[in-house]
């Protein structure tokens, strides 16, 4: 569905990213990985045949071409900054919906799937609107044109964690026969909808493969968060840090995050219980995404000394 | 197709926008003015007795629709693109070409329907004293003509700006030098340098402000002696119809130019 052959753009001197293959198939939902700067939304432009690029890129059987609008039309697009508009919603959705060629009932109904009726919100300015409602109204006009393919440029960066999940969801529930790339630098989002991860460091493609293959190939565990009462916290750190399978952790006024080494996260929960430690609650968060990048580069600059060709899928 | 939508939605938008009302609004009060004011009866002093009160029209027109103009469409691209609307909408199956032709059109239209309301205000009450219609069709026409002109400069100026700021500083700046740098500011800048006449008639009628201010004093038959020494002298060179032509041909060559020069910018930036 997506393909890209020696994808490079560079910005004057600087190389924004270099030699990308990468191949995205039908109805797969793929998470492109990074740091603010990675790439990811130059790769978007790219996609969107917004900026002129060196190599090729192909979607939905077409070849981008830089300016040229067909592309677009197979391609639903998710910003991460909502953009202002001085209309209402329901104009909203009848003017983006006109520019696509398709009638307004393909969006109102997805609208309505993701919980926002136009009946009831359709004269409501845009700026009136929450951030995740405004969310759902672009991701409703994306999902709802009947485009094969959508884009997610860190669509939930000005959410809260509730909105953030529940928008996820809807798209994992809504958008299962599209093709997804969706940019993040968040590994929970990820968890919750991705089949597949690209990481993009420094413009290249540091790892294709699964999130499991992911978290083998970087040695990278979840994170335990342990809550605990406030004027425990500091007991509960200094009786943690002597534990011989925390390899580190942070503590604040509500409890301690501890990074665990290999698969020892239950040993740990079980030793806390023993040893009767004042932990209340607790929750598996991913690991960090700089960790994750740490590990990636070691295994890049592998990879490029004894090839120079990126990451293939599942050899990360 | 699409040009159209943005232009429609354009032309919304801007009747939403305070400047629309505003345009409209100074018109209406000063055609008003004006036409009350400024005349006497035409029965007693004829055609001729309403030189003044489109004169003042004109005066008006000319201190306002470049300045609206030039700020709604010097805010059309640079604004959208500070907001983050630029990027969604050229994510869509659009070209830059058509978005830039909807600005344009959308701009102008909502411009134009401005001057209407205020120039439909003094036409009516000028028909109502019994003033023929075909001399304010004509400051209207012209008036039509010099927006198009400044939007499509505001347009240039709004596809090289980074930010909305920057835009209308520059935009304001341009209104104030060709305004300044009219026919007796010019004089004084020639005088003082010792530049020949031609250049000073050149000028007069490169400078879309003048031209605009030439072609309706000539139009209008009004006082030659408000032509000023550059336009007086190319009264003389020219003939009347000559004038208007000359003066016509600089508004729309600004508009076509300035339009190619900023579509040009626009979809450089791919």
């Amino acid at each position: 569905m997506i393909t890209g052959v020696k994808l490079g753009k560079s910005y004057g001197d600087q190389r924004v990213l270099g030699d990308l293959d990468f191949q995205i198939e039908a109805g797969e939902r793929v998470a492109l990985l990074g740091l603010n700067g990675a790439g990811k939304t130059t790769l978007f432009r790219c996609l969107l045949a917004l900026t002129d690029f060196e190599g090729e890129l192909r979607v939905a059987g077409d070849t981008v071409t830089p300016g040229r609008k067909e592309v677009r039309r197979k391609i639903g697009y998710v910003p991460q900054q909502a953009p202002l508009y001085d209309m209402t919603l329901a104009e909203f959705v009848a003017f983006f919906s006109a520019l696509r060629g398709v009638s307004m009932e393909g969006p109102a109904s997805t609208l309505a799937e993701l919980g926002m009726s136009l009946e009831e919100t359709g004269a409501k300015a845009l700026n009136e609107l929450s951030g995740g409602m405004v969310q759902k109204a672009l991701l409703g006009l994306a999902l709802g044109s009947g485009s094969p393919v959508l884009l997610l440029d860190e669509p939930t960066a000005n959410l809260d964690p509730g909105a953030r999940r529940d928008l996820f969801r809807r798209v994992r529930d809504i958008a299962a026969e599209t093709t997804l790339l969706f940019a993040s630098h968040r590994l929970d989002e990820i968890e919750l909808l991705a089949d597949r991860v690209l990481v993009l460091h420094g413009g290249r493609l540091a790892f294709d493969g699964t999130l499991e293959e992911l978290w083998q190939a970087t040695d990278a565990a979840p994170r335990l968060w342990l809550s605990a009462p406030a004027h425990e916290v500091e007991r509960l750190a200094a009786a943690l840090r002597e534990c011989p399978v925390v390899s580190d952790l942070r503590a604040n006024g509500a409890g301690v995050e501890v990074d665990v080494r290999g698969d020892a996260s239950l040993d740990l929960l079980l030793e806390v219980r023993q040893r009767g430690l004042p932990v209340t609650d607790f929750r598996t968060r991913p690991p960090s995404l700089e960790h994750v990048l740490d590990r990636l580069e070691v295994h890049d600059a592998s990879l490029v000394e004894a090839d120079a060709s990126p990451v293939g899928r599942g050899e990360g | 197709m699409s040009a159209r939508l943005l232009a429609q939605a354009g032309v919304r938008e801007s009747v939403r926008a305070y400047w629309f009302w505003l345009n409209a609004g100074i018109f209406v009060a000063g055609g008003l003015l004006l036409m009350l004011f400024g005349q006497v009866d035409v029965s007693l002093l004829g055609y001729r007795s309403y030189g003044r009160a489109l004169a003042g029209l004109m005066q008006l027109a000319l201190f306002v629709v470049p300045l609206m103009a030039l700020l709604s469409s010097g805010a059309a691209i640079a604004g959208a693109r500070e907001t983050g609307a630029l990027d969604y909408l050229l994510a869509q199956p659009v070209t830059r070409e058509e978005v830039f032709a909807g600005k344009w059109l959308g701009v102008t239209a909502a411009v134009v329907a401005s001057l209407i309301v205020g120039y439909g205000a003094t036409g009516a009450v000028a028909a109502f004293k019994g003033v023929p219609a075909l001399p304010i069709a004509m400051l209207l026409l012209f008036t039509v003509v010099l927006a198009a002109a400044f939007v499509s400069i505001g347009l240039w100026v709004s596809a090289l700006a980074s930010t909305r700021g920057r835009a209308t500083s520059v935009v304001f700046t341009l209104w104030l030098a060709l305004l300044a740098l009219g026919s007796l500011g010019l004089m004084a800048a020639f005088v003082r340098w010792g530049l020949p006449a031609g250049v000073l008639q050149a000028w007069s009628l490169v400078n879309p402000v003048e031209a605009f201010r030439l072609a309706m004093i000539a139009l209008l038959e009004a006082d030659p002696g408000l032509l000023g020494p550059a336009g007086a002298a190319l009264l003389d060179n020219l003939g009347r119809a000559g004038l208007i032509a000359a003066a016509s041909g600089s508004l729309i060559a600004w508009t076509a130019l300035a339009y190619w020069a900023g579509r040009r910018a626009f979809t450089a930036a791919t």
